[in-house]
């Protein structure tokens, strides 16, 4: 699904180069959910931009599902960025002028999906994260749980392969982040491949798959429910 | 395509803005589309043939304090000599200056006074057989004056008999193409048409009687006596300049002053409406770049509030070409709403101004024009904002500021 061959991402100001990764290597497959932790500034959020295609990478190969990013155009990682990825962030971004029907259909509208289709999809995903009830209500009328699980919706709405999660529960009290993060498993086991940045190492253990990474590298692997890491290696290429 | 719903539902959430922005664009909309209507009125006045070679003409006046003068004979000695000038065509002793702003005015009518009859308003001036040639006119009917029409007032009871008008007061009065040889009242005084001017302006040629005008063949002297001078085409300056000299040559009692070309008169007259005019454009340029600049000030600042929803956007799927084309469709409705509010304020102000001033009614095409300069004006405005909105990295949507 993700296949990452020695990326580096190098930010240059007038003084300083800042190595933000290097030589970073990672693969993941269809169907798996993997937490990515790490210290602040280690590099966590730069590599989940480039795997989001939010930003360029400095060098090294990038595919995603078959697709080489580094070959694409802006309009075609944005295509593509709409059709096999979801996005869920830490701070929700709903927008907040639009209530949360109208949230949940951003996506759908990019890719010129009919209106009827829209309505069908945008309902089945406020069903499915429990909010059907009150798409007309705007973001700030919900507590922070309920947007993230909006939030949530948008994501699925557009059916993605591959679920990016920023910090998906940072912004959440222990039991909002408990149904949010019970809701990711729903997902996963449906089928999405999810990759989850965040810090909070509780998280990170429910996720069967966990690597870290340290100034910019991959540095660890932790395989839980009793794999190997040289399994997960072999599983991952 | 263009997500018409979702813009429009996010502007009624958050109207602020929005609303300022259409007052603007509404109020700009009325007061420009009426000032370019009152541009176009005057524009159409200055530029109007007034039927005189203004730039051929000039006109002086000659304060007498010689009190055992033969005035008469003086005002014919004048007019021999400074039709003896080279380069002056004729030379002539009347009774005021058309295109000048005073003068003599009043109405002719179809019944001598007091019966009551068609009228119509005009101006008039009174001089002897030379003035038509020294106007610079021609009869395109009828005959010019002789020296037997022309008529001195002095103690005798003598009165005119005929009488030269323009074009526009034989139709006012007679119907169109007719009047020549019809006899018209100067209060009791009867007058016979000899003669039709096509085009002769009056001395107030922006009255709603500008274009009517009568020549009367009478010559009524006094010590104060203005005189007027056509010159060949090129010799007015160098007229101007010897006149006072050679005016005092002949007779030293009295005061040459006021040297000034026809053209120079109307310029005086027109000052007001140029002045109005230049103010117009002035407010017109000022509410222009007042709005524009709002525009662009609104876009901008409505860009910098939404920049991680516009990098959202980006991330979500939404390519550069969606983001410029959102922000330029939010500004359309609100340039479509500004217009269509503006367009009722254009008419009611149009309406307004008919009434309190002598402004010609707001033409449509008026408030047509000026609502798609504005609308063109409005999506320049916002674009640049826009294309920087497009540039916005969707990374941003990570990061937590």
């Amino acid at each position: 699904m993700l296949d990452m061959k020695a990326i580096s991402k190098v930010y240059q100001t007038d003084m300083v180069q800042t190595h933000a990764l290097r030589d970073f290597n990672l693969h993941v497959a269809e169907g798996e959910f993997v937490a990515v932790t790490g210290p602040s500034g280690s590099g966590k959020t730069t590599f989940l931009n480039i795997a989001g295609m939010l930003e360029p990478f400095s060098g090294g190969q990038y595919c995603l599902d078959g697709v080489d990013i580094g070959k694409l155009n802006d309009n075609a990682r944005a295509d593509l960025r709409n059709q096999k990825i979801g996005f869920i962030f830490q701070g929700f971004n709903l927008i907040p002028d639009l209530n949360l029907y109208e949230n949940v259909e951003v996506p759908l509208r990019y890719r010129g999906i009919k209106s009827g289709e829209r309505k069908r999809r945008v309902e089945e995903c406020l069903e499915l994260v429990g909010l059907a009830g009150r798409a007309k209500h705007l973001p700030q009328q919900l507590s922070g749980g309920q947007q993230q699980r909006v939030a949530i919706a948008r994501a699925l709405a557009g059916r993605p392969r591959f679920l990016l999660a920023d910090e998906p529960t940072g912004n959440l009290d222990s039991l909002m982040a408990r149904q949010v993060m019970e809701l990711l498993e729903q997902i996963n086991r449906e089928g999405a491949t999810i990759v989850m940045v965040t810090h909070d190492p509780e998280l990170a253990r429910r996720a069967p798959r966990n690597i870290q990474i340290v100034d910019g590298r991959v540095t660890d692997f932790t395989l839980y429910q009793g794999r190997s890491v040289d399994t997960m290696m072999t599983a991952g290429g | 395509m263009f997500e018409l719903k979702p813009t429009i539902n996010a502007l009624m959430r958050s109207k602020l803005g929005a609303v300022l922005l259409i007052l603007q664009l509404a109020i700009t909309l009325a007061i420009v589309s009426n000032a370019v209507s009152i541009i176009q009125d005057r524009m159409t006045y200055l530029n109007k043939n007034t039927g005189y070679p203004e730039d051929d003409i000039f006109k002086f006046n000659s304060l007498n304090f010689d009190k055992q003068s033969d005035l008469l004979q003086q005002v014919e000695l004048d007019e021999q000599k400074l039709r003896g000038i080279t380069g002056v065509i004729d030379a002539v002793a009347i009774s005021s200056v058309p295109l000048s702003g005073s003068g003599s005015s009043g109405g002719m009518q179809l019944k001598p006074e007091p019966q009551e009859s068609k009228r119509s308003n005009m101006g008039y001036v009174t001089g002897d057989e030379h003035v038509l040639s020294t106007l610079g006119v021609s009869v395109s009917e009828g005959r010019d004056f002789t020296e037997a029409d022309v008529v001195v007032i002095d103690d005798s009871d003598a009165r005119p008999s005929v009488v030269i008008v323009s074009r526009a007061l034989s139709d006012a009065l007679f119907g169109a193409g007719k009047g020549l040889g019809e006899t018209i009242y100067w209060g009791a005084d009867p007058l016979s048409i000899i003669g039709i001017v096509e085009t002769m302006a009056n001395q107030w040629p922006k009255s709603s009687f500008g274009e009517k005008m009568a020549i009367i063949p009478m010559l009524r002297v006094g010590n104060f006596q203005k005189y007027l001078v056509r010159t060949a085409p090129g010799e007015r300056a160098q007229v101007m300049r010897q006149i006072e000299e050679l005016m005092l040559s002949g007779h030293r009692d009295r005061v040459i002053s006021d040297i000034t070309g026809l053209d120079q008169k109307k310029a005086r007259y027109d000052a007001k409406d140029v002045l109005m005019m230049r103010m117009l454009i002035t407010l017109i340029v000022v509410l222009v770049i007042v709005t524009a600049l709002g525009i662009f000030g609104l876009s901008t600042f409505n860009i910098s509030k939404r920049t991680k929803q516009i990098g959202t956007r980006r991330a979500l799927g939404a390519r550069k070409s969606a983001i410029v084309r959102y922000f330029v469709v939010e500004n359309a409705l609100i340039c479509a709403m500004g217009l269509m509010l503006g367009t009722a304020a254009a008419v009611l102000l149009g309406q307004q101004l008919m009434q309190w001033y002598s402004v010609p009614a707001l033409g449509y095409s008026f408030i047509a024009i000026t609502a798609g300069l504005l609308l063109m004006m409005s999506l320049l405005s916002v674009l640049m904002p826009a294309l920087r909105a497009a540039n916005i990295s969707p990374s941003i949507a990570t990061r937590s500021v």
